[in-house]
């Protein structure tokens, strides 16, 4: 008797755990995950950490590391083969270690996983891929935009409807003659911030970025067009734009000096509706970022590495990070750019961002995201800015590209970035 | 005690070897890493090992780059204003600031307080300073009828932003030298001096220069290597902007090995870097030998 009860008393106790077993296949694993440390991806993972924790029985750890270092330590930890981390945030940054990210067609067949993507950040370039196979999810999406002053623009009747840059630059034109003698500038731009002005030639230019043998390349007569361009720009903006950072390009549109700003409409959303730190709340809307070419975008991906010894458990957190309803919540409390249509198609939300949400959706279905390494980029921006500042000619600018992105390769899956995305030059 | 009788070796070297395994493993090791790396071909993002030896390929490619050529050029300013400022005006606020009144204390313990901020946030703190729009620096200016410059926007002037920023920052380090140094010197030679009639300047130039000069050369030294080494305060203030204006050395020698991945590249410009900076140390200690 004695026996039996104690025969039923260890299967009582360990049903729960069988049941425990089935419900957290993963229970006890542990899982390294790294975001960027800014205050909004990474906070959106702590938020959500132990409610993961205790829902799978997974053990999780967040790494979050400034832009740079997280970049650092990717690409060491994937070319070491060390396989420090699980789950990894990046973009195409770090598309040089892509061969070494975990392919996750199979794992998002088998869940069924997508949901209602804007098509083009769930396909190649905004979304990681390598070797025609999926790397990579989407959790953010930004895209460069054009912020416009409602109020002065009804003043001045103009209307923020441009297609092209020269449509633009027209309504600038209206602009400084309304504004003349006030001190509020027709545009401003953080060209202090010197990695930032590519943004604005990707949009005025119209030409390959990959030529037909794999090379980094650029259209020489459209690039130049659009080096000039961008140049004149500045005429536009107010004393002192040469040196401005995003902040304080933010702070200049904020406090009423500009009456359209170019910039990451997240980087401005949550301040710009602030009373406390904004002189343009409810007088502001983000506009269609002009042609012919396309807002740079900003794709956050979450990659599995395949040194990952735990890749279903990391998997996991994959899936509990990024689906519409975590995304329409970092976008509420953290103004995170969502991936998905249904943020942007919530009805009370549409209500809240009628200014904001009509522009940004247009710009996130035409964004892109650019085939360059680091290397390549830098060598871009840092040459644009000599021109910017007026010590070089765009002539110059452009042979200086060139000349150094000579001596770059582009990665594999940035070759195929730019095919897919028709930044290659035609055979 | 004879220490190094047969029968002591062992224990000599028990105590020894610890050391000097450490030495070699932390110091040695990778300089010799990185002597082998500065003739290989290697970027990280393309292989996971060194694709062969390329003989001074590496130091060639580097010496002829415009951008190397130009981060030399902007150390050897950068170095060169901001170091010199700092030795001139350290040695004034010394003088300026000797006695050992609680006034006096407490103004050395402020000037001295630079020195102890993060040379990352230094750079920060200046560049909201020197902000030409809405910065303190153009504001101050402007009050007394001056329009400041666009600090950071203009090559010539973030030179200048940078250059400030290392002599507002470590002028202090000048200043505690030359005090202590100062505050050594005997008092019968300057009161001889002033026996024989020698004025204030002369007295300074003759009695206490003579004196101060071999410290004030090493201080120069031990200035010009963390100048040149610089690399945080040049990030956070300019990021090497606008455009390659305040590039230094340190920051190309980054930028190859830690952003672009390519070591071998990295490895041979760090050393002409410590051939530079080595020859401009032996220039400085060749200066010092000199008789005052």
């Amino acid at each position: 008797m004695k026996k039996a009860m104690l025969i039923l008393m260890l299967v009582a106790l360990l049903l729960p755990a069988g049941a425990l077993a089935q419900d957290m296949p993963h229970a006890g694993v542990e899982v390294v995950a790294t975001y960027m440390q800014s205050g909004t991806y990474d906070v959106g993972a702590e938020n959500i950490e132990e409610a993961f924790e205790e829902a799978t029985g997974i053990e999780l750890e967040l790494v979050a590391s400034p832009w740079a270092v997280l970049n650092q330590n990717h690409i060491t930890d994937l070319t070491t083969g060390t396989g420090e981390f699980d789950v990894m945030s990046g973009e195409f940054w770090i598309a040089s270690v892509y061969d070494k990210m975990l392919p996750l067609d199979d794992l998002v067949a088998r869940d069924s996983f997508g949901g209602d993507y804007i098509p083009t950040i769930w396909q190649p370039g905004p979304s990681g891929y390598f070797d025609g196979q999926r790397i990579g999810i989407p959790y953010s999406a930004d895209a460069y935009g054009i912020v416009y002053r409602t109020d002065i623009f009804e003043e001045a009747g103009v209307s923020a409807d441009w297609e092209t840059w020269d449509d633009y630059f027209a309504a600038l034109d209206k602009l400084a003659m309304h504004l003349d003698g006030t001190d509020i500038a027709p545009s401003v731009f953080s060209w202090g911030a010197s990695e930032q002005t590519p943004a604005i030639f990707l949009g005025m230019y119209d030409g390959y970025l990959v030529d037909a043998d794999g090379n980094y390349a650029l259209d020489e007569e459209s690039a130049l067009a659009a080096l000039n361009q961008m140049a004149s720009l500045l005429d536009y903006n107010p004393d002192g734009a040469a040196g401005l950072s995003i902040d304080e390009s933010n702070a200049v549109f904020l406090t009423g000096n500009a009456a359209t700003m170019i910039c990451w409409v997240s980087f401005m959303r949550a301040s710009a509706q602030n009373p406390d730190a904004s002189l343009v709340v409810d007088n502001w809307a983000v506009a269609p970022f002009p042609g012919p070419g396309f807002p740079f975008l900003s794709a956050w991906n979450l990659f599995i590495s395949e040194y990952s010894e735990n890749p279903e458990a990391a998997w996991e957190w994959v899936k509990y990070y990024i689906n519409p309803e975590q995304s329409t919540q970092r976008f509420v409390e953290l103004g995170v750019g969502s991936p998905y249509l249904s943020t942007y198609e919530d009805p009370e939300l549409m209500e809240a961002y009628s200014h904001d949400f009509p522009g940004m959706v247009a710009n996130l279905s035409r964004a892109q995201s650019v085939p360059w390494v680091f290397e390549a980029f830098e060598i871009f921006f840092r040459n644009t800015s000599e021109l910017v500042i007026g010590s070089i000619n765009a002539e110059e600018a452009l042979a200086n590209t060139l000349a150094g992105w000579a001596d770059v390769t582009v990665p594999p899956a940035l070759v195929q970035s730019a095919a897919a995305q028709g930044q290659q030059q035609d055979m | 005690m004879t220490w190094h009788s047969r029968h002591d070796l062992p224990w000599l070297l028990a105590f020894v070897l610890p050391a000097f395994v450490i030495v070699v493993a932390v110091q040695f090791y990778p300089l010799a890493y990185s002597a082998v790396l500065s003739v290989q071909e290697w970027s990280l993002t393309e292989s996971q090992a060194p694709l062969g030896f390329v003989g001074l390929d590496n130091f060639r490619e580097e010496l002829g780059d415009s951008t190397f050529q130009r981060s030399v050029r902007n150390s050897i300013v950068i170095t060169g204003g901001a170091v010199i400022l700092e030795m001139f005006l350290g040695v004034f606020l010394a003088y300026l600031t000797m006695g050992s009144s609680w006034r006096m204390r407490a103004v050395r313990t402020l000037l001295i307080l630079p020195m102890v901020i993060a040379p990352v946030a230094a750079g920060t703190l200046w560049r909201i300073l020197l902000n030409s729009r809405a910065g303190l620096v153009n504001h101050l200016l402007s009050a007394i009828g001056v329009q400041g410059p666009e600090w950071l926007a203009s090559p010539d002037w973030a030179l200048v932003s940078v250059i400030m920023l290392d002599t507002w920052q470590w002028t202090p380090f000048v200043l505690l030298v030359a005090g202590a140094a100062i505050a050594s010197i005997p008092t019968d030679l300057l009161e001889v001096a002033a026996i024989d009639g020698a004025s204030r300047w002369r007295t300074f130039l003759h009695v206490e220069l003579p004196l101060l000069m071999p410290l004030l050369l090493l201080t120069l030294v031990f200035r010009m290597l963390e100048s040149l080494l610089s690399l945080d305060s040049i990030y956070s203030l300019t990021f090497g902007g606008p455009g390659f204006s305040t590039y230094t050395m340190t920051f190309y020698i980054y930028t190859q090995g830690l952003r672009n991945f390519n070591f071998g590249a990295a490895a041979a410009s760090s050393w002409i870097f410590m051939a530079f900076a080595s020859l401009s140390i032996w220039l400085a200690f060749r200066f010092q030998r000199r008789d005052w």
